[in-house]
């Protein structure tokens, strides 16, 4: 009798668990790192600059436009930082190293494309009438910036941390001492300097890259662009995520109150900017413990968790590792918690004499403790989200992005229609609600994690 | 390919994994029976595993077949979407963990069949227990961690919940089928397993009598068919594994595949078995023995008994094994026989008439045995034969399956006057020595060796082949059983009354 043949085999070994736990990386959310030094260099230049160029408003400009292109180069390739990086995790999930680098160029000639357009257009529209050589410079330094941060995010991806960091280490400091030769020429020297150090660093990035990837008989390509391929949801988060981070500054930029206008229809909020930059600084520390915590413990049990769901391991096990990822997510926060509590007291206690040294009114020093607890929390927001990218949740970052989009707007114009008083809690409590969002819906989700794992794939 | 479709019909087949799309003796015996009755109009329904394991019909479908439907129960779902979380029905989910209750206290229990009965009704389309719940709901999953832990002697979680998945997610295609299939006034299945379940949910839901014929016994040959499959993983590490312990999931398997058996057995009547051993195994299995009976295949005679003619005086050295080239044949043991009797006898050959096809693996180790013993010039793999061609031929049909049912070249040897050698498996033993006394009394028709036994078979069929006077009377035997007791017009004739007393049957009496 023949019956049914047992082709069962397949069905068993079509292991459909493979398709979720996709090692990927998103690292793309710690890229928001590097900008972190890229403040520290911004600032490093307008401290030594400070004394030596003349008029001192040159510096200001400069560091204006600056923050300018860093804000609107992070918006802009926001939009396909998360979904090339999990592009390039799938395909070196399926042993196709060879089309990375095809597509990585063909996505660097459509982001320089769009640079160059929107750029352009922005010449004529936010800086009229401007020096010609300034707004070539800011064209390419805006095309730059937005190349770098695409490979920022691809070399992160890749775990690269290090050669991230001595890259834009010694571009930094090659900008600083350009900066420093070129003052003379003001504000077109420094921004020269500017250019050219960030030349050097997407060359080197390039090169890392190259150097990492196996060489493709095709020069372009566009496979991230198929159905399939690109995440509609990723495109969106990162969209968001940037345009949530900048959204409150951008506020305080162009409402009359708060800022002054620097350079074309270029403002800034004085009072604001400072103590945010200040404030990022703060977060080194706690950004350190959150790397460390996540890349060696959590990975390490996901990791765990996933063989055993995957290699037969009993669910007593699955379980255990279930509650080892939870244990070490619980450490990573509480860490990073403990740290960013340190740096908030330090900050407390040096603020007056930090806000003195940078001349800057104590007045504003209510609106830097504020700012340094909104930063402290964004790492908390930033770490669970990148727990959600582990466990391909995209749907759940995306509400969470759109949750602090909405709330970081609302609530800022909350307190930019209530008075200085209120300055710099919109932010804050919209980090703080997105946190406890995020840990709310964190630890049903880890609850149910197996559930989820075995039935809903 | 289109296929007829009606409202209605007289008799349901239910056939799982045979006519009309593989070969073999069920369904031979299939195609049999639907021309036998050309007065009743047949539906059919095939269930398959995927519709790619399976190619074109090999047989045309008669003209009184007048609704055919096929079923593909592990075809893969075509939706994308990924699943929305969900609780589960509460009323389903209560009604589960009784029928698991009432199965802990074992398998043969009124109680448990009641629970089952009451489960299944609600996996229809609009009832409390449904798939989607089953894959993806909380409860489900609790219900499976719970199981689990309490009876999973396997380490492999992951296995056992795929096991579970692939194991129950048929029912439901089945349950819709039941539902959604045309008005009949009795359901034939042609095994139990998967088509049993069908028919015995059929019978359940409509009150239609149903008719079961075995031709193998499932529960025992899907154990065969799980003792060989290594895609179900035994876990246990070197300290856990104990050899003679089957691996728990071949034996949730098992338990399943004899539970809705069972399911099958309780509404089934007549329950029919092919030959007596397969009776009583229907009945240890769970089968009420008053309903039980056995109709063995017949042929028709009438095809093979002018070869006897044809049949030089002396039985010609020739040994044939008519059947597909497939481990379960045991090809290897009738080619290390081969060398035996061509030791003794140098022009005995050895034929092999079957088509190679289907196991080229197998058959290329057969192929080598026989490079390797020195038999190219005496064994002969010949493909697909007519029957007919080869009868007057050779002087034994042999048999070394280790498993068979109620093998129909057998019979067709002996219409042709051809005894046999055959291993004791299935209804062997009765087709060669005979059933009760009379039977008997006409003498054995060849000769019963163990399986697995290549001296034996060997020295079996030298001492018929090397005594013409033995040989004689095993042939004359061989005619007279086959004629007295497998004609077709006998088993048609038992069917007859069969269908007739399905089809007179007042629905609701049950």
């Amino acid at each position: 009798m023949a019956g049914i043949g047992f082709e069962l085999r397949h069905l068993l070994r079509r292991n459909t668990l493979l398709g979720l736990v996709q090692a990927y990386a998103y690292a793309g959310v710690i890229g928001s790192g590097p900008w972190v030094l890229s403040i520290v260099g911004i600032l490093l230049i307008g401290i030594l600059s400070a004394s030596v160029v003349e008029p001192a408003t040159l510096v200001t400009q400069f560091q204006t436009s600056v923050t300018y292109l860093v804000a609107c180069s992070l918006i802009y390739t926001g939009l396909a930082q998360l979904t090339f990086t999990r592009f390039v995790s799938d395909r070196l999930f399926e042993k196709q190293g060879r089309q990375v680098l095809p597509n990585l160029h063909g996505l660097m000639v459509l982001v320089l494309l769009g640079a160059a357009v929107l750029a352009t257009l922005a010449l004529f529209v936010v800086l009229p009438g401007l020096g010609l050589l300034y707004r070539l410079l800011m064209l390419a330094g805006f095309a730059l910036l937005s190349a770098v941060w695409m490979l920022t995010i691809l070399l992160s991806g890749m775990k690269r941390y290090k050669a991230i960091v001595v890259l834009f280490g010694s571009a930094y400091a090659l900008i600083v001492v350009c900066s420093l030769l070129l003052r003379p020429w003001g504000l077109e020297g420094l921004l020269g300097g500017f250019v050219l150090g960030h030349f050097v660093l997407l060359v080197g990035m390039w090169l890392l890259v190259v150097r990492e990837f196996p060489a493709a008989p095709r020069l372009v390509a566009f496979d991230f662009l198929q159905p399939g391929k690109l995440y509609p949801s990723l495109v969106a988060i990162g969209l968001l995520y940037n345009a949530g981070i900048w959204a409150d500054k951008f506020m305080f930029w162009f409402f009359p109150p708060t800022s002054q206008p620097i350079i074309g229809h270029l403002r800034a909020s004085l009072i604001y900017d400072l103590p945010v930059f200040l404030a990022y600084l703060s977060i080194i520390p706690g950004m350190a413990v959150f790397l460390m915590r996540i890349e060696t413990d959590f990975v390490e049990y996901y990791d765990k968790f996933y063989d055993a769901v995957r290699g037969g391991g009993s669910l007593q096990f699955i379980e255990s590792m279930r509650d080892e990822m939870v244990y070490s997510i619980q450490q990573g926060l509480g860490q990073i918690a403990k740290i960013q509590t340190l740096a908030v007291l330090v900050t407390m206690v040096a603020g007056p004499w930090l806000l003195d040294v940078l001349g800057i009114s104590r007045l504003y020093l209510p609106l830097l403790h504020v700012q340094v607890i909104g930063a402290g929390l964004q790492v908390g927001v930033m770490a669970v989200l990148n727990v959600f990218f582990y466990l391909d949740q995209r749907r759940t970052v995306l509400l969470l992005c759109v949750l602090f989009v909405v709330l970081n707007v609302v609530l800022t114009g909350l307190t930019l229609w209530w008075g200085a008083p209120l300055y710099g809690y919109g932010f804050a409590v919209a980090q703080l609600v997105t946190l406890a969002a995020g840990l709310q819906l964190l630890t049903r989700r880890l609850n149910r994690l197996e559930y989820h794992t075995f039935m809903l794939q | 390919m289109t296929h007829p479709t009606a409202q209605s019909a007289d008799i349901a087949l239910v056939l799982e994994g045979t006519f009309p799309y593989i070969r073999g003796g069920v369904s031979g015996w299939v195609n049999q029976i639907i021309h036998a009755y050309p007065e009743h109009r047949f539906a059919i329904i095939f269930l398959g595993s995927r519709r790619e394991d399976y190619g074109d019909f090999k047989y045309p479908l008669p003209a009184n077949v007048v609704h055919f439907e096929e079923h593909f129960l592990y075809a893969k779902g075509s939706s994308n979407e990924e699943p929305l979380a969900r609780a589960g029905d509460p009323v389903g989910h209560a009604l589960v963990q009784r029928l698991l209750d009432a199965l802990a206290e074992g398998p043969a229990n009124a109680q448990a069949m009641r629970a089952f009965e009451a489960v299944v009704e609600q996996m229809q389309p609009g009832g409390t227990v449904q798939l989607t719940d089953f894959l993806y709901s909380r409860r489900a999953w609790e219900l499976i961690c719970d199981n689990y832990r309490r009876h999973c002697a396997d380490p492999s979680f992951v296995d056992f919940f795929w096991t579970v998945r692939i194991m129950f997610q048929p029912l439901w295609v089945l349950a819709r089928v039941a539902q959604q299939f045309i008005d009949v006034r009795a359901v034939h299945c042609a095994s139990t397993g998967y088509a049993g379940f069908l028919g015995g949910l059929l019978a359940q839901t409509r009150g239609v009598p149903l008719i079961l014929s075995e031709h193998g016994i499932y529960t025992k040959e899907r154990k065969i068919d799980l003792f060989k499959s290594e895609w179900i993983r035994d876990n246990r590490n070197i300290f856990q594994r104990d050899p003679t312990e089957l691996s728990y999931l071949r034996q949730m398997w098992i338990q399943f595949f004899e539970w809705i058996g069972r399911y099958c057995y309780q509404r089934a009547d007549p329950i029919i078995a092919l030959y007596e051993a397969n009776r009583q195994r229907q009945v240890a299995d769970g089968a009420p023995a008053e309903r039980t009976s056995s109709i063995p295949n017949g042929i028709r005679v009438e095809r093979f008994s002018p070869l006897r003619a044809d049949r030089p005086a002396g039985p010609p050295p020739v040994l044939c094994l008519i059947g597909r080239v497939v481990p379960i044949k045991d090809i290897k043991t009738f080619i290390r026989a081969m060398r035996r009797v061509v030791n003794q006898r140098p022009d005995a050959e050895g034929w092999i008439a079957g088509p190679v096809d289907e196991d080229p693996t197998y058959v290329e180790e057969c192929r080598n045995l026989v490079r390797s013993l020195g038999l190219q010039q005496n064994i002969q793999f010949l493909g697909m034969q007519r029957v007919e061609d080869l009868m007057p031929q050779i002087g034994l049909v042999v048999l070394s399956s280790i498993s068979e049912a109620l093998p129909l070249v057998l019979l067709e040897g002996y219409a042709a006057g051809v005894p046999t050698v055959a291993t004791d498996v299935g209804s062997c033993r009765q087709l060669v020595e005979g059933l009760d006394a009379e039977d008997r009394a006409l003498g054995p028709s060849g000769t019963v060796v163990p399986i697995a036994q290549p001296q034996q078979l060997a020295d079996a069929a030298l001492a018929l082949l090397g005594d013409p006077v033995a040989w004689h009377a095993a042939s004359r035997a061989a005619v007279a059983r086959v004629e007295r007791y497998y004609t077709d017009t006998l088993m048609f004739d038992r069917y007859r009354q069969v269908y007739e007393r399905a089809l007179t049957y007042a629905p609701g009496v049950a």
